[in-house]
């Protein structure tokens, strides 16, 4: 029997059968467009442009790859594969700037902050992410006062400068004492900001009890254009040891004229040296030959962070602290979010509490957090050595050994 | 002032006043504390634009060095807040009396030894330095640390969770900076300003008390000034040298006058107005350029460019221009 055709060639049970697949097809449409996760929005605040516009753009870099990771990885898979969206801000390194940035990313709808490299910076801007109860995590930023104001919504995962400062002024111990104690007498060189001052406080009241007296404080303005003065002034005192705290440019400026002026000195000691990084012992060798710093430094025996550094060398920028450091904290929240299930912003400063978030590519502990502070946080003690950076603190990340007292110029 | 002028002066009152219920409280058209911000930050700059433009728009008094006020004022409020208990707004008034104290100090000591022009403009630019290089050596500031203002967000304690509350103050702040200038241009010591500016020495020849005539601006310019420094500081809960007595602070104070126009009752408001929103905008570019990564540089030329040509092609600011088209 032939088959009865409509006039436009579709038969009648193909034309119900084109009909229950559409209304298939219709009913599940929703169902995946409800699949697809809603993206989780993260502000970064950096200062991109100013007078540390290279640290907030290593931040930047940084997060960006973190965030690039996380959605590569299926993004949050608790929260249906959500991925993560940057917001992307500049500070200028101006406290009003930072705040307005803060206001505009949560209207945005940022869920969680991360920022600021500097602390007035920091402590403003966290202070108005309050107001709405946003997470902020302090990427990089060295106060302690960042985390000492009862706020609950501030987490930061790196040490602050008092653990910086303990851990240092030990392990400098250590290494004076395993060298048979040359070392009596010190100059600090800090710049006059909150990050300076308070570090250079905090050593010159620690340094006595490894037998090391503070000759005297010396300040700097940021930015400061030549330290020939100051380099003079510190041959005229002749400490054994000259200890800086302070920016990069100004920590480079400092060795290099110290260095140039053939100041003779047991050894040269920082503590969150704004400058020591790869760029400095690459370009520097000669100056920065010797030259110690307790600072952010990723775990040189781990396998994901000598990854990421060859990614980051890769793309032609340098492996330094606030780019892992940034990285990580994003990697935090990333944790924090797939606990919480949820973007909410009370569940997610819950989990951000009560974290054991592993940081694969830092020397750290687990985390745990204590009033925002991260307690499982360690800094390392590095020397450049023969144009390299090798960890000589603590010893079971160690690469090498420490050389102290450095060899005279002469 | 015009009958004409006087309505368009009520039209923008009530527009300003009416700003934050569009924006934000309870929000007519879609709450926006971050339009609400930005308002404010033009209005508080438009503030103290304006006590630089009582000294060196009205009076020809040019100062590099305006911050000092500004500093003196965020210091003593915060250090008597909070090192000496005292409620911050019983604070505010010592502050501003301080501003006008230290104005008067460094007039007396500037004017005493005959400097003009740019010489004046150097010795404010001198004690300013001198003010933060104090304030990071003595600790009752703190040195380099900084004070930290415990946040306490409660209305009688200088604190507002609204930044509503905080722009209005601005805005009140502003009405009077530009009530004095408008004072200004209709006084008998706005007129012995006004000579003073044009020929110092035809002005003594008349009679004018030069001397005290620029004391006394320096004093309302600096007490001006020393209450916006107390508002930053309630508003920002943190002060340290460099934010306190920081060379930006003056050269945007200085910057605005000029881009809007020096001597005249609007000009910090316009130029103000134009900096912030240029500001804003640039700083929004550089996430938005295809095919650079990293544009917000890009950003800060094409802000100083049009900064370039503003005070290229306008010597007399934005006001002049509108004069000119009239």
């Amino acid at each position: 029997m032939a088959r009865k055709q409509s006039r436009f060639g579709v038969s009648r049970r193909s034309f119900v059968g084109g009909a229950g697949a559409l209304s298939v097809g219709l009913a599940g449409f929703p169902a995946i467009l409800g699949a697809q996760a809603k993206a989780v929005k993260v502000g970064l605040i950096h200062p991109v442009t100013g007078f540390v516009a290279y640290n907030g753009q290593q931040s930047r870099l940084g997060a960006t790859m973190a965030i690039e990771d996380v959605n590569k990885a299926g993004g949050v898979k608790s929260m249906g594969g959500a991925k993560l969206e940057a917001l992307l801000g500049d500070s200028q390194s101006k406290v009003e700037v930072g705040v307005s940035e803060v206001e505009k990313m949560n209207e945005a709808g940022a869920s969680a902050f991360i920022g600021c490299f500097q602390s007035p910076v920091g402590i403003a801007a966290t202070q108005a992410a309050a107001k709405y109860n946003t997470p902020f995590l302090i990427d990089v930023g060295a106060s302690d006062q960042l985390v000492r104001r009862g706020l609950k919504n501030v987490f930061r995962l790196k040490p602050g400068f008092g653990k910086c400062v303990d851990d240092g002024i030990a392990a400098l111990g250590a290494i004076n004492k395993g060298a048979g104690s040359p070392a009596k007498s010190a100059v600090i060189v800090h710049e006059s900001g909150e990050f300076g001052t308070g570090t250079a406080k905090l050593l010159a009241g620690k340094l006595p009890s490894i037998g090391i007296e503070a000759k005297e404080l010396i300040p700097h303005d940021n930015p400061t254009r030549s330290f020939d003065n100051i380099a003079l002034r510190i041959r005229s005192m002749a400490p054994d040891i000259v200890m800086m705290s302070n920016y990069g440019n100004e920590y480079m400026l400092l060795a290099r004229t110290l260095f140039q002026q053939k100041v003779e000195l047991k050894g040269m000691f920082s503590v969150l040296g704004g400058g020591f990084n790869y760029k400095f012992v690459k370009d520097m060798p000669d100056v920065s030959q010797f030259m110690m710093d307790t600072n952010h430094w990723f775990n040189p025996r781990s396998e994901a962070s000598q990854a990421l550094k060859k990614r980051v060398e890769a793309g032609g920028a340098l492996f330094t602290f606030e780019v892992y450091l940034s990285y990580t904290n994003v990697m935090l929240l990333a944790d924090a979010l797939e606990r919480a299930q949820s973007a909410d912003k009370e569940k997610l400063i819950a989990a951000l509490a009560a974290s054991t978030f592993k940081a694969e590519l830092m020397p750290y502990g687990p985390t745990k957090f204590v009033d925002g502070q991260n307690e499982g946080g360690l800094p390392a003690v590095m020397q450049s050595l023969k144009g390299e950076i090798e960890v000589i603190s603590p010893e079971q990340f160690a690469s090498a050994k420490a050389v102290f007292p450095r060899p005279k110029f002469t | 002032m015009s009958r004409r002028a006087m309505l368009w002066c009520a039209a923008g009152l009530l527009v300003a006043i009416l700003y934050p219920l569009l924006f934000g409280g309870p929000s007519l058209i879609a709450r926006s504390n971050y339009a609400i911000n930005v308002a404010f930050l033009i209005l508080f700059a438009a503030f103290l634009g304006q006590s630089w433009n009582i000294a060196g728009g009205y009076a020809g008094q040019t100062s590099f060095g305006h911050v000092v006020f500004f500093g003196t004022g965020a210091y003593v409020s915060t250090i008597l807040h909070v090192s000496h208990g005292w409620n911050p707004w019983l604070a505010w008034p010592v502050a501003i009396a301080s501003g006008g104290l230290v104005g008067a100090i460094i007039g007396v000591l500037s004017f005493r030894a005959g400097l003009r022009g740019s010489y004046f403009a150097l010795i404010t630019l001198a004690f300013a330095e001198v003010f933060r290089i104090v304030a990071n050596s003595i600790p009752q500031t703190r040195g380099g640390l900084g004070i930290l203002i415990k946040a306490d967000q409660r209305p009688e304690n200088f604190q507002f969770r609204d930044p509503m509350w905080f722009y209005y103050l601005a805005l009140v702040l502003c009405v009077i900076g530009l009530a004095i200038a408008w004072w200004l241009t209709r006084s008998r010591f706005g007129a012995r300003l006004a000579a003073i500016r044009e020929n110092e020495d035809a002005a003594m020849a008349l009679g004018i008390d030069v001397f005290r005539e620029k004391v006394r601006v320096l004093a309302l310019s600096g007490a001006m000034c020393a209450a916006g420094g107390t508002v930053y500081a309630q508003k920002y809960l943190y002060l340290d040298p460099s934010i306190a007595f920081g060379v930006e602070k003056s050269v945007e104070m200085l910057l605005v006058s000029m881009i809007g126009g020096a001597g005249t009752i609007f000009g910090p408001l316009i130029g103000s107005g134009v900096l912030h929103l240029v500001g804003e905008i640039t700083r929004d570019l550089g996430n938005v350029v295809p095919g650079i990564k990293n544009a917000q540089p890009l950003a800060l030329i094409v802000y100083g460019l049009i900064l370039v040509v503003i005070v290229a092609y306008l010597p007399d600011g934005l006001t002049g221009l509108l004069r000119r088209r009239r």
